[in-house]
């Protein structure tokens, strides 16, 4: 997930659901996590309160904000834990906040994360739509055509994730921007038209990353694409140029993407033991699309999950608290 | 355009036109002059042939049968989604509209759109809903349609009244988009994309929906399909 302005993305409808697991307001905690509008940050950040309360009696909030805010509060001391700090997406505010202010420092647990375009299953094996060549076919795109046109149509992102220009620079390096329509959209609208897809046995082919609970709602492939090369990947942001889409190129697979905590360099001298528990938490791939599915598609108590969770997994918190 | 199988299931869902009705539809149509350009298909089992399921067919369709194909019919689907229930979603392309049910259920209910779609794609809400609702042309229609003129101060609810039984007015924040989920006096037009705007529904269905959602109701309008996504 790229989120370059998070904090003006629309709300995923996530808030209200969320706001059980959030202190009440005016009681001031000991510690206060930023979390984010995606599921698995979301899922995470619960888990980091109870497993903190419950390792070391400290009281945590939980207060959803944009990642600039998150950011601008691990720097003043507002706020203490970024659960999920997405990379290549925020290296900028890296380069910021950690390398050149020092005020933020990353847990060196990494998550292995992916991006590129999916499609359901039976998109792949019906109609033969499984490497991102096969989008240069326009007898194969034609079946994602659902206006008359004669080009299909996909999902490429937010319109304020950063991801989404970056899509659009690589249809247009692929040259899939001539057969198929790109459309911009809340990812609800997309995620909901995968379920509306995936329902009636219809193709479709999206932008998508991982973790996500998508995966595991749904049978998804990612599409094949020429590995990922430095030499290759040549982006510049429509934040940076007004003729970005013409300076860039890039056709090929995005970069290894990868997430790990972060928290501030403030708390970690107030609290040493917390950001050594920070730093050993190892949450695999796989439990983080665990988390965003039972949370987000089966609806339990965020709360209620991360305390079923903690309870569940002693050896692990045993484990990050050495 | 969307096909529709019809012998028993539409693509991969197990709905659609029985044989024996679809058999009546496709001696009905044989030969038929398209009114408009045909939107939808369905899957005449017999011949293993695409039939075009136009505004006209569709009308002989509903007088021989009195009701709409299968496929359009309110029933409960799978839906796996991770929408809460409540939800609803439309999807213009395949004329449905999904209310999310518990259990990674959805009720299904067949749809028109209009010719143009919606123009937009996005999330809404539903802020307000009317029983019988009055219709007011717009006032483009009032200069150009006799009939409509008669009713340029309000056309009182009631079984001819376009709007139908029911209306759900969909606002984004609190602002009303003029965009309105409504039903019909002419429930043969589910599954075209015929009328002049807005998505309609047989008075049943939205009778049955108006009763399960709440105001406030989030709605999710799919980019794919007829024009749905332009000016997006």
């Amino acid at each position: 997930m790229i989120l370059a302005h998070a904090s003006l993305l629309p709300k995923l409808g996530l808030s209200v659901f969320f706001l059980s697991a959030i202190a009440t307001a005016g009681a001031a905690a000991d510690l206060k996590i930023g979390m984010p509008n995606w599921p698995s940050g979301q899922a995470s950040a619960n888990i980091i309160k109870y497993g903190i309360e419950k390792q070391f009696g400290l009281s945590v909030d939980v207060e959803e904000m944009g990642t600039l805010i998150i950011f601008a509060g691990l720097d003043s001391g507002k706020v203490d834990v970024h659960p999920e700090v997405w990379q290549p997406n925020f290296d900028s505010l890296i380069k910021k906040y950690v390398d050149d202010r020092k005020t933020v420092q990353l847990s060196p647990k990494e998550v292995s994360a992916e991006q590129g375009l999916c499609a359901t299953k039976e998109t792949a094996d019906k109609y033969g739509v499984k490497d991102v060549s096969d989008l240069l076919d326009p007898v194969k795109t034609k079946v994602f055509d659902t206006d008359g046109d004669g080009k299909g149509e996909m999902w490429i992102g937010a319109d304020t994730w950063s991801s989404t220009a970056i899509e659009r620079i690589r249809a247009k390096s692929y040259g899939y921007d001539q057969t198929m329509t790109l459309l911009s959209m809340p990812e609800d609208v997309a995620m909901a038209a995968v379920d509306a897809a995936a329902a009636t046995g219809e193709p479709i082919v999206f932008y998508c990353y991982s973790p996500h609970h998508v995966f595991r709602l749904h049978d998804i492939v990612h599409l094949t694409e020429p590995a990922h090369d430095d030499a290759k990947w040549k982006i510049v942001l429509p934040s940076d140029d007004t003729e970005w889409l013409s300076k860039s190129e890039a056709p090929v697979a995005w970069p290894a993407s990868h997430f790990e905590i972060g928290f501030s360099s403030s708390m970690a001298e107030r609290l040493p033991k917390v950001a050594s528990f920070l730093s050993n938490i190892d949450f695999t791939p796989e439990e983080i699309i665990e988390m965003s599915y039972i949370l987000q598609v089966e609806r339990q108590d965020p709360a209620s999950f991360a305390k079923a969770w903690i309870a569940a997994h002693g050896d692990r918190l045993s484990a990050w608290s050495k | 355009m969307k096909r529709y199988f019809g012998s028993g299931t539409l693509r991969t869902t197990g709905l659609g036109i029985g044989r024996a009705s679809l058999a009546a539809l496709a001696a009905i149509v044989v030969g038929a002059t398209l009114a408009y350009a045909a939107q939808t298909q369905i899957f005449d089992p017999q011949t293993r042939k695409w039939v075009d399921y136009d505004k006209k067919k569709a009308r002989q369709f509903h007088a021989a049968h009195k009701q709409v194909p299968e496929a359009f019919r309110r029933q409960v689907v799978d839906f796996r989604t991770a929408e809460k229930p409540g939800t609803i979603i439309i999807d213009g392309n395949q004329h449905f509209l999904y209310l999310v049910q518990p259990g990674l259920k959805a009720i299904r209910y067949g749809i028109g759109v209009g010719r143009e779609g919606f123009g937009w794609a996005g999330i809404v809400r539903v802020g307000r809903t009317a029983e019988w609702p009055t219709w007011t042309p717009p006032a483009e229609m009032v200069a150009r349609d006799p009939n409509a003129a008669k009713f340029a101060n309000g056309m009182p609810g009631g079984p001819d009244n376009p709007l139908g039984a029911r209306a759900l007015y969909l606002y984004q924040g609190d602002q009303d988009t003029i965009y309105r989920i409504h039903g019909t006096p002419e429930p043969w037009t589910i599954g075209l994309d015929v009328s002049s705007g807005c998505i309609r529904m047989n008075n049943d269905d939205i009778v049955d929906l108006h009763s399960r959602i709440e105001i406030g109701a989030k709605v999710i309008v799919l980019m794919q399909g007829a024009s749905l996504y332009k000016g997006v």
